[in-house]
């Protein structure tokens, strides 16, 4: 059992959910206490010591029935109860459709399905060899299906049926007889999609990390990442972030020491006769508060989901943050992004703010933000701009970020643009950048890992 | 100790607290493994009363931290009582003296002082907080941390100490080891991610929102007093209203709150006008009272007309 477990692991690996070591091991202790017994409680146990987000139970419950599953039911033999005399007449039946199917036939009424060796060569045939991708695996499942004769297989049954009237067999009898042969077809899929499922889940698990997200992603253009590294590259903007977390954290806690405050602790003394048994220190430093403005517009599409993914992680993380997005207007997605799922939350943002050619409104933008949303902006609030300052030569308005300056404690832009392409066309970048506090381009996942961790550290 | 899962399940019955087949598994694995366990899920679905559950049905005092921002280690853990050590050294003077009297130097008499720091920094003024109490139990108990996702990334560290090992190092004291291992339950609201390493700890739950037998069987159980055709028609609704697009759903606990105000008012059964009254009891948003109100009314005979003459009204 714990070499099926540590199997079963390794699928749900590959599917994409993080089981550490030290948990498996959990599993196994937990099925050990529970016991095999019941099916669902074991599921229950392993699911309990093995998956640690509501996310990932889909993950589970999928893969779940492929590993511990009992393979679909056993075929019955269809002639067993039958009375010697019909016995002969379904033999004899059988034995007139000439052959044809008579395998299948012979699988369907004998009650012994497929051998192994006959199974493995099938799917062999039917790619399954290829297949890593569970929808495959039902794709597969029918192609066997039908090369096994289940697509002829009515007819046939039809004929039969009809022979077997023909000879004199009870209606009743043979009523039963086709109820066996449906009872087994329909068992004879179910083991094959639980064999196929199964074999796909294991290859799945055994192929090599593809594109291992190394330094190559690192330093990858952000735009040039296709659909086929997107993954990829959701994986590395959740290292990314766990990341941060953690650097985020051991910040504040070194910043919790630092200056003694003198008031403080004479306040605090005075129960002790003013004799300073407890220090008091300054203040911790405030924690960031974030106002992020997030460009999507056609020409910052390529690398809006992303921009995007990365605000919800920064938003799921500093505890006061809101968020907006604009094309043609401004709008907040701060309630969007405080959805349970990043790959949702981007998904619906995209959707409410379709791009639109030659509709970027910067000016326009900055505008509503100053008039609508400028509540989000105090003296302890770092101002962040995602964008590339492509304004289609509407007015820049830089009177309105020359006032959130201002009003703001910083003003950081992160432009994913080179510099040397700053000011060409019809950007507007030259003029923004001097009025803000610090540029960074962010050209790949390298300079804004960088970038993200200046910024929580207040630099 | 519970002998199964059934018998975890009756226990926390009897504690009033309906328990599912899973969540009578996890509490059975998190005493069989001696692991702490992690429940999600949207606020008000009995957690914490889980918690209390759990505690009642094995007989175990619940020691509760609650979580929120800020809260640091001598909040959480322990505090030395300085008011009292000094009070105990005031009472002391004399017997301070004698002992420092014979000393002939300075140093002689700063290392007597110091063979006697023990004194001052022993259990006696030890102020545990729940942490530290929870640990140095006599008897097993149900320690109850809240809402951890609330607390700061640097305290959810600090707590993988006390998770995996079960002991805590005080400085001045060495290192506490826990006297029976305490069942440790955390919740979390899901307001943010916890760390890979805290889930890493845990056996994870995740509670969801009751379906409705489920649902009613609680308001059965917690509102004795209620009319069965009553309560389903309560419960009813307030299922229908999770489903819609609300800024803030009801929970179970509002859902008793609701059940217990319909008997307050003495209602035989759910009709609009009492509906209207009692609503704010369910939701808490303007715009998700408006909404469901929409929800509930019949439909206008000609929607044209009907939302023409709707805008006029409320202008009035």
């Amino acid at each position: 059992m714990d070499d099926r477990i540590t199997e079963f692991v390794r699928g749900l690996r590959a599917a994409g959910v993080r089981v550490s070591v030290a948990e498996t091991s959990d599993a196994m202790r937990a099925t050990e206490a529970v016991g095999v017994g019941n099916r669902e409680r074991f599921q229950r146990a392993l699911r309990a010591s093995l998956v640690k987000a509501a996310g990932d139970f889909t993950a589970f419950d999928k893969l779940f029935p492929l590993y511990f599953g009992s393979g679909g039911k056993p075929l019955q033999n269809a002639l067993e109860d039958l009375d010697p005399d019909d016995q002969d007449l379904v033999r004899a039946a059988l034995a007139a459709l000439s052959g044809r199917l008579q395998q299948l036939l012979d699988w369907l009424t004998g009650g012994d399905g497929p051998t192994k060796e006959e199974l493995e060569e099938m799917a062999r045939r039917a790619g399954r060899d290829r297949a890593t991708n569970p929808g495959q695996a039902l794709w597969i499942t029918r192609r066997m299906l039908h090369e096994m004769g289940f697509g002829h297989l009515e007819d046939l049954l039809a004929e039969l049926r009809e022979r077997l009237a023909a000879a004199g067999m009870s209606q009743k009898a043979i009523g039963d007889l086709m109820g066996v042969i449906e009872a087994n077809r329909e068992a004879l899929a179910e083991q094959l999609a639980a064999q196929i499922g199964l074999d796909v889940a294991r290859q799945r698990a055994e192929r090599p990390r593809d594109l291992d997200a190394g330094g190559d992603l690192m330093h990858t253009p952000l735009e040039d990442l296709g659909p086929l590294e997107a993954e990829a590259l959701r994986r590395e903007v959740r290292r990314l972030v766990a990341l941060l977390r953690s650097r985020a954290a051991l910040r504040q806690k070194r910043a919790k020491a630092g200056r003694v405050d003198p008031r403080r602790t004479l306040r605090a003394n005075l129960r002790y006769g003013g004799v300073p048994m407890e220090i008091r220190h300054r203040r911790r430093r405030l924690k960031p508060r974030l106002a992020l403005i997030c460009d999507v517009s056609t020409s910052m599409r390529p690398v809006a989901e992303f921009m995007l993914r990365l605000i919800y992680e920064l938003q799921d993380q500093v505890a006061r943050a809101r968020s907006f997005a604009f094309n043609d207007d401004m709008q907040e997605i701060s309630p969007a992004m405080d959805g349970r799922n990043a790959a949702d939350a981007v998904a619906e943002v995209l959707y409410a703010i379709p791009p639109g050619y030659y509709a970027t409104d910067l000016g326009g933008s900055l505008e509503t933000f100053y008039h609508a949303y400028l509540d989000a902006v105090d003296s302890r609030t770092t101002v962040i701009v995602l964008g590339d300052g492509r304004n289609n030569h509407r007015d820049p308005r830089t009177d309105l970020v020359r006032g959130l300056r201002r009003r703001g404690k910083r003003l950081v832009w992160l432009n994913p643009e080179p510099p040397a392409q700053w000011g060409s066309g019809d950007s507007d970048m030259l003029s923004y950048a001097p009025l803000c506090d610090v540029v960074y381009p962010v050209r790949d996942l390298a300079q804004l890992s960088a970038a993200v961790d200046r910024l929580l550290a207040g630099g | 100790m519970f002998d199964d899962i059934a018998a975890v399940r009756r226990g926390l019955g009897e504690a009033q607290y309906i328990a599912s087949e899973e969540i009578g598994t996890v509490v059975f694995l998190a005493e069989r493994l001696c692991k702490p366990i992690l429940a999600e899920g949207p606020a008000g679905v009995g957690k914490t009363e889980l918690a209390k559950a759990w505690a009642a049905a094995g007989e175990r005092p619940l020691i509760r931290l609650q979580c929120y921002e800020g809260l640091d280690e001598s909040k959480a853990l322990y505090e030395w009582e300085y008011a009292k050590q000094m009070l105990y050294t005031q009472l002391l003077r004399d017997t301070l003296a004698g002992t420092l009297a014979g000393a002939p130097t300075l140093a002689d008499a700063a290392r007597r002082l110091a063979e006697e720091e023990d004194v001052f920094f022993s259990e006696n003024f030890l102020l545990p907080r729940p942490l530290l109490a929870a640990l140095m139990a006599d008897v097993p108990v149900v320690l109850l941390i809240d809402e951890i996702d609330r607390a700061d990334v640097e305290f959810e560290a600090f707590l993988l100490e006390i998770l995996s090992d079960f002991q805590v190092s005080i400085p001045e004291l060495g290192t506490v080891q826990a006297r029976h291992h305490p069942m440790v339950l955390l919740t979390s609201n899901n307001t943010r991610e916890l760390s890979e390493a805290l889930k890493r700890r845990c056996l994870y739950l995740y509670v969801d929102y009751p379906d409705l037998e489920a649902e009613l069987e609680i308001v059965r159980l917690k509102v004795p007093g209620i009319r069965p055709e009553l309560a389903r028609q309560a419960v009813t609704f307030v299922q229908q209203l999770r489903q819609m697009d609300l800024r803030k759903v009801p929970s179970i606990s509002e859902t008793l709150d609701w059940a217990r105000a319909l008997i307050a008012l003495n209602a035989d059964t759910i009709e609009p006008g009492m509906l209207r009254n009692t609503l704010n009891v369910l939701l808490k948003y303007e715009a998700d009272l408006a909404k469901a109100l929409r929800m509930m009314a019949p439909p206008p005979r000609d929607p044209g007309r009907g939302r023409r003459e709707g805008y006029g009204r409320s202008n009035n």
